[in-house]
């Protein structure tokens, strides 16, 4: 849930979907996904969060002429998203650049806050008050958009349980302190080996929370493909079938900007995977996924081709 | 459950919850590795891993609760065995 990294932009051959023999995707090795940029936004905490942000809007305007071939990306996704066109596509594409800087911002700086001086910048936290009746484990299923760092660490403040966070191996090994900072009942579990669905097995037995992304394919033969604004996308299976083995609700959770720049949180219903129905879960997710990103379209923080991900 | 009577049950559930052809679950010894990324292993991977642990709940009566870190005892079909008749005792 803390990888805000840009995704790497060479093309070549699809390696394919559902199968264990396709490369993962390398998510973390863009030139700009560097320490000393986490460095400088981090540097950055002195100043008043208005400013700040000022700053970011900034810089995420000039940064993207920095990655043309994630801004042509990012421009064919929202045409897709959205149909839009011309000068209001144009805008829109700035407008990703710009959002994703402010919560970059966020991130390294205002997400680093007790969690009871975070709600301060929480301007609505709709269905939330759904976790007080979840008492055993359960799955937090959130993904790249807006900002989720801080809905995880809302959510494992509110739910008073450990949060067991499920990442990917990060490459970058000097990332780690600014992007997996355990603590405030939070623990980042990275997936290094096939075995960590055991910690994840173990964490929810006792009832403890887990967290995941639920927006990009891994690569591995737990990728489905999912109609997500009318083309089939793989989005990754492995959170329901957890869901559905350990009879633990699925709780999903979005955190967006708005534009007091405040966050306003959404917890939908939770799902509840019965044997079989895995899919439709999926499906169900991949559907309150679009429909957010419906609403924001310029806080979709995935800098790839959703659809063919896999290119490496 | 004896330790036959574990590695039997672990065999059993690699047929009927992982889906391995009954041929190949046969001729799995204490010795076989279990997670992919390991030459000559079954090649396991976290879905399969999650099954696995269900399938062990279920068949052997042992909830996979654990603080610390499972993966040593699911390396290999003889550690499993030895984890699981571990656990029996123990209840």
């Amino acid at each position: 849930m803390t990888d805000p990294s840009l995704a790497p932009s060479a093309a070549a051959s699809l390696t394919g979907v559902g199968t264990e023999a396709g490369a993962p995707p390398r998510w973390y090795s863009h030139t700009y996904n560097r320490p000393t940029l986490y460095r400088l936004a981090a540097s950055m905490a002195w100043l008043p969060r208005p400013a700040r942000l000022a700053f970011a809007r900034a810089v995420g305007q000039a940064a993207r002429r920095l990655v043309p071939a994630e801004r042509a990306v990012v421009r064919s996704t929202l045409e897709i998203m959205t149909g839009a066109t011309g000068a209001r596509l144009d805008e829109l594409t700035a407008g990703v650049f710009r959002d994703f800087a402010m919560c970059f911002s966020d991130l390294v700086t205002t997400n680093r806050q007790p969690p009871r001086r975070l709600i301060a910048h929480v301007s609505q936290a709709q269905g939330a008050e759904r976790l007080a009746g979840l008492t055993g484990g359960m799955i937090s299923l959130t993904a790249h958009v807006g900002n989720w760092e801080m809905a995880g660490r809302l959510l494992a403040h509110r739910s008073a349980r450990t949060t067991h966070v499920v990442v990917a191996e990060e490459e970058v090994r000097a990332l780690e302190r600014w992007v997996r900072r355990d603590g405030d009942g939070v623990r980042f579990v990275a997936r290094t080996a096939p075995t960590v669905s055991l910690q994840l097995v173990a964490a929810l037995r006792r009832g403890e929370v887990v967290a995941v992304q639920g927006d990009r394919a891994l690569g591995t033969r737990g990728d489905t493909l999912v109609p997500f604004f009318g083309r089939p996308a793989p989005f990754p299976r492995g959170p329901f079938v957890l869901a559905r083995a350990l009879r633990v609700p699925l709780v999903p959770a979005f955190c967006m900007l708005g534009p007091d720049y405040r966050y306003s949180v959404t917890v939908p219903a939770p799902l509840t995977v019965e044997p079989g129905d895995e899919d439709d879960a999926l499906r169900t997710w991949v559907g309150l996924l679009e429909a957010t990103i419906r609403r924001h379209p310029t806080q979709w923080f995935n800098f790839f081709d959703i659809w063919n991900p896999l290119r490496a | 459950m004896d330790n036959d009577e574990i590695l039997a049950a672990i065999k059993a559930l690699l047929v009927e919850r992982l889906k391995f052809d009954a041929t190949r679950a046969a001729m799995v010894t204490p010795d076989t590795t279990l997670p992919k990324g390991i030459d000559g292993s079954l090649g396991l991977d976290s879905l399969d891993f999650i099954e696995l642990a269900m399938g062990i709940e279920e068949r052997c009566g042992v909830v996979v609760d654990e603080q610390e870190d499972l993966a040593p005892h699911f390396k290999s079909v003889g550690s499993l065995v030895d984890f699981i008749a571990a656990r029996q005792v123990g209840r």
